[in-house]
This record gives structure tokens, C-alpha cells and sequence, in this order.
């Protein structure tokens, strides 16, 4: 019996100095009829996977793409790490007010490689928020959102808003000082809304106070409606940027589109190596810490959120008694709006950014806000949080 | 130097195929940079030490020669992140030899036997297995005898010796 022999349909190549050889096309009869196809050949006749990783590779990018557009792909990575930490962080944490400082104890001081593993999602958190920012100021600077990619810039805010729900409850999770003190203050927010503000809260917090229900409230949001929700958009972000191509640079440059392999992956996999190692670095430099457990008692605890929280806090200091609100949750509320509804906004055909001066104009105040009073925040430790102890170690 | 298109086109084919193993090593390395640490921590309780440590169980002139006796007794353990007490039982059994203590795992598939008085034997509820009142394994599926704990007959009293 002669034994036909299968080759996978090739995608049209984009480069035409690369030349791969063209085989003959079976049809799709032909190649189903095949005897004894190889387990490579078998599982691409039911898959098309052949098809699928061509394409993808030889996805269009148009001149002048180059570094920036590398920061989904780090982001992408560094929330797949994030998901491998946090499963096996999830197999010794556990939820619950009494349990959950000793586990975390246990996890960074006694089990195998602990302190580097939680050191890794703890770290990741930060390195996460930095390259989503950078990754979303180069989409804001380059006016990749507008048509045909309003929805992909819509869903990547909402990517945004799930990464911010992700540290929120993460943060909590160790039950330790510094977390159950964000917490109470960061949850108090929700009571400043009018009307809605004392049900939220309650909502929120599962109770009246931070308590055990806060706990698994933030734990089961932490561990599974936000991965799974994440699952979701992020999917259907990354099917939109394939669907409608990279955005080139906002003056289109001359010369062809390059496929995507092998130059852009390459460049992507430099970027990798850049913001992973960096990860690594801190997660090894600065290994994660462990206050003492939750006491509700006691008034000698600052609270203080996660860095990249303190715009938001420092602004409510500034603010003058009464205008809380205004704080908490009109300019927040502002600038989340703002950023759903930029395309919109931006009714400019020109991607170019001189041509569309007033939404760069409020962007840059945003950013400038936002990073003055981060900064603020950062310099403005109170004295009193030194004398907290720093980590477990005060406790032993 | 003439113009070689096809040198062209092999030097392009190697450039890509070059870029190719180097994103493929730094991918290996990602993978190994999170996977090692992960597998480690996982597998931690491989690693985890047992230590044996002696329990008194009863005092010694309460079970006369020919006699089984359960015994529940329980042990300060470290279960992962906290210390707690774990209970255990043990059937103490006195013969001319002196004392044993045997476990009430069935040595099949782990089921708690019960020891039956009027036929001086051990039986395992889950699939038959039958031992002997001595521990040794009768009839049923059960591939050998249940385990003995190290005892000994200090101060009057009895104690076990277990692993935690």
C-alpha cells in the first residue's frame, strides 16, 4: 500500500525573500484519507495547528513597530507567572482570620523556596502595575485606540481595573498589619459615596468591620472571580489585537509589514528577559516581609496602601473636610470614565499627537497628578511606621 | 563580488533559524525561571522529616495477659503552618512475651479494624481482610500483618513509640 505523505497548508508568507519551499496542497479529502498520518500531521488535521502558529508568526507588523509594542507580551508572561505563584501560594495559604498570618509565615519562612515564590507574586503585583501603565501610556501617546480599535482599547482598561481588584485583594490576603490597616482604610472609601456609600462598604467588607468575612470575601474574589474574569477579556483583547493588526507608528513609515517571527518575537523575548530578570532581582534583593498578625487594637499602626495607591490616598489628605467625596470617588470616577470613553473623546482622524493637543494636554495632567502625589505619598513616610515592627522576625 | 540571491536567501533562512533557538533557550529559561522554584515549593512535603516520639499510653496493670485493648491517645503534631493535637488509636495486646501495641490500619487499603473479643481476631470492615489477635494477617486481601509500634514498660506505665 502506497503511503501518501501530508503536508500542512502553508499560510501566504509575508516576506518574499524568505522563501519556504511550497508544497503541494492536498485537499482536504486527500489529507483525511491519509494512512497512518504522524501523531504531528494527526492532531493538525483535526486542529489546524499548523495554521494557527503560521499565522501567528507571520502576523503583520507594520515599519516602525518595535520595542514599545512589546510590553503586551511581558504583561501577558508576567500574569501567566503570577497564576503559577498564586496556585501554589493557594495549596498552603489558608483563608481564614485565624490561619491565615500562620500560613503565610509558614510559606515565606519554612516550606521549600517559599520566600522566592511568594517574593515573585508579591513583586509581580508591582512589576505588573508598572509595565500595564507604561503599556497603556504607549497606546494613550500613539492614539492606537481609535477606530477600528475602540474595543480593544476598552477592554485593555477593563484588563486595567481587574489588575487594580487583583492587588486590592491580594494585599489583605497575608493578614498581617500593614494589610488589615490598607484595608479598613482603603474599604472606608466606599462609605464616602452619597446615599450608596454605608451599603457598599457593608458589601465590600462582608460586615460592618474588617473581619473573617473580609477575609474570604477578598481571598474568593482574589481566586476566583478575578482570574476568571481576567481569562475572559484578556483572550478577547489578544483575539482583538490579531484581528485588527499592531497600530504602526502614529506617521505611517515606509517599507513593507515584516512578519511577526522572527524579529518582533525576538524582540519581545529581549523585553522578557529585561522585565522578568527585573522581577527576579526584587523578588530575591528585597524578599517579601510579614508584620505582625491583624490587631484591631492598639493606635500606634499608620496605614499605609500599596504604592501605587498612594496618589489616591494623598489626595484625600489634601482634601478639605466635607469634599471627601471628591477624593474617593468623583476624580477616580472621572478619570475611569475618561479613559472608557477616550476614542470618543478624541474625535481627531490623526493619530498624531500635535494634532490632538487637548487630550494629550488632559493625559499628561492625569499622569502629572497622579505621579506628583504618588511621589508625595513615597517621601512622606509618617515616623510613627517605624516603630511597627518591620517583620516576622520582631515577633520571634 | 557577483550578486548570489540564493546566499541571499540562506543567510536569511539561518538568521531566522538562529533567532528561533534564542527565543526558544530565553522561553526554557522563564519557563525553569518560575517552574523550578514552583516545583520545589509544591513538592516541599517530600522533604518534610518525621521524628519519633514516645507517648504514654496506660497504666500497665490494667491489661492482663491474653488481652487487646483499644487505646486512644493523642500527640502535639505540626501540621503544616500550625501545631495541633492529632488523635491516634492503637490496640495494646499483653501475652507471655510482654506487651505490643498494634496499629488498626489494615495493611490493604488503610480501613480501621476491629477487633472482635469472642474470636480473638482483628477484621477489617471495608473488604474482609482477618488478622490474628497478634497482628498477623489471616484471610482477605490484606498482603501482610498490621503494623507494631515500638512499646515499652517504664515506671509502671506503657508507651508507644510513633512516628510524627
Amino acid at each position: 500500500m502506497s503511503r501518501k505523505t501530508y503536508e500542512p497548508k502553508e499560510a501566504p508568507t509575508l516576506s518574499p525573500e524568505v522563501r519556504v519551499d511550497q508544497p503541494r496542497e492536498a485537499s482536504k479529502a486527500e489529507r483525511v484519507e491519509i494512512d497512518r498520518p504522524s501523531f504531528k500531521d494527526w492532531m493538525d488535521l483535526r486542529l489546524g495547528w499548523y495554521g494557527f502558529v503560521r499565522k501567528n508568526l507571520d502576523e503583520p507588523m507594520p515599519p516602525g513597530v518595535g520595542w514599545w509594542q512589546t510590553l503586551g507580551n511581558l504583561l501577558m508572561t508576567l500574569l501567566i507567572f503570577q497564576f503559577v505563584t498564586g496556585f501554589a501560594l493557594a495549596m498552603f495559604y489558608t483563608p481564614s482570620a485565624e490561619g491565615a498570618h500562620a500560613s503565610v509565615k509558614h510559606i515565606t519562612y519554612e516550606v521549600g523556596a517559599g520566600t522566592f515564590v511568594r517574593g515573585l507574586h508579591v513583586w509581580g503585583s508591582t512589576v505588573i502595575v508598572i509595565v500595564t501603565a507604561l503599556h497603556l501610556l504607549r497606546v494613550f501617546f500613539w492614539g492606537s485606540y481609535k477606530k477600528p480599535r475602540e474595543l480593544t482599547w476598552i477592554v485593555g482598561v477593563i484588563i486595567f481595573q481587574i489588575i487594580l481588584g487583583f492587588s486590592f485583594t491580594g494585599y489583605l490576603l497575608p493578614w498581617d498589619q500593614k494589610a488589615y490597616w490598607a484595608t479598613v482604610v482603603g474599604t472606608r472609601i466606599a462609605a464616602t459615596i452619597p446615599v450608596v456609600g454605608h451599603m457598599m462598604l457593608v458589601l465590600i467588607r462582608g460586615g460592618e468591620e474588617v473581619g473573617a468575612l473580609t477575609l474570604t470575601r477578598f481571598f474568593s474574589l482574589h481566586v476566583m472571580l478575578l482570574p476568571a474574569s481576567l481569562l475572559v477579556v484578556a483572550g478577547l483583547h489578544m483575539f482583538l489585537v490579531r484581528k485588527h493588526h499592531i497600530a504602526g507608528p502614529v506617521v505611517p513609515q515606509k517599507g513593507k509589514p515584516v512578519p511577526f517571527y522572527p524579529d518582533q518575537l525576538f524582540k519581545d523575548a529581549i523585553v522578557l528577559v529585561v522585565g522578568v530578570g527585573l522581577l527576579v532581582y526584587l523578588a530575591v534583593g528585597l524578599p517579601p516581609s510579614l508584620e505582625a498578625i491583624a490587631d484591631p487594637t492598639g493606635t500606634d499602626f499608620s496605614p499605609r496602601p500599596e504604592w501605587y495607591f498612594l496618589g489616591l490616598y494623598e489626595l484625600l489628605k489634601i482634601m478639605p473636610t466635607g469634599f471627601e467625596v471628591v477624593a474617593t470617588a468623583i476624580i477616580p470616577g472621572l478619570i475611569t470614565i475618561g479613559m472608557f470613553a477616550l476614542p470618543w473623546l478624541d474625535r481627531s482622524k490623526s493619530r498624531h499627537p500635535g494634532k490632538r493637543q487637548w487630550v494629550i494636554m488632559m493625559g499628561m495632567a492625569v499622569i502629572l497628578l497622579i505621579g506628583l502625589l504618588t511621589l508625595k505619598g513615597l517621601l512622606d513616610t509618617p515616623p510613627e511606621h517605624k516603630k511597627a515592627p518591620t517583620n516576622v522576625e520582631a515577633m520571634r | 563580488m557577483p550578486h548570489n540571491e540564493e546566499q541571499d536567501a540562506e543567510a536569511l533562512m539561518s538568521r531566522r533559524k538562529m533567532m528561533g533557538v534564542v527565543v526558544g533557550v530565553i522561553n526554557l529559561g522563564l519557563i525553569a525561571v518560575v517552574g523550578l522554584p514552583v516545583a520545589e515549593f509544591v513538592t516541599s512535603p517530600l522533604q518534610t522529616k518525621r521524628k519519633k516520639v514516645w507517648v504514654e499510653l496506660m497504666p500497665d496493670d490494667q491489661i492482663a495477659p491474653g488481652e487487646v485493648k483499644e487505646v486512644n491517645f493523642s500527640m502535639k503534631i505540626v501540621d503544616g503552618y500550625h501545631e495541633t493535637e492529632r488523635k491516634y488509636t492503637v490496640y495494646v495486646r499483653r501475652d507471655e512475651a510482654g506487651v505490643m501495641a498494634i496499629d488498626p490500619a489494615c495493611t490493604h487499603l488503610g480501613c480501621r479494624v476491629r477487633y472482635q473479643t469472642d474470636k480473638h481476631r482483628f477484621v477489617c470492615p471495608c473488604h474482609g481482610g482477618v488478622f490474628n489477635d497478634d497482628g498477623t494477617n489471616k484471610s482477605g486481601p490484606p498482603p501482610k500483618p498490621l503494623e507494631r509500634h515500638p512499646v515499652k514498660v517504664e515506671n509502671g506505665k506503657i508507651w508507644v513509640e510513633r512516628e510524627v
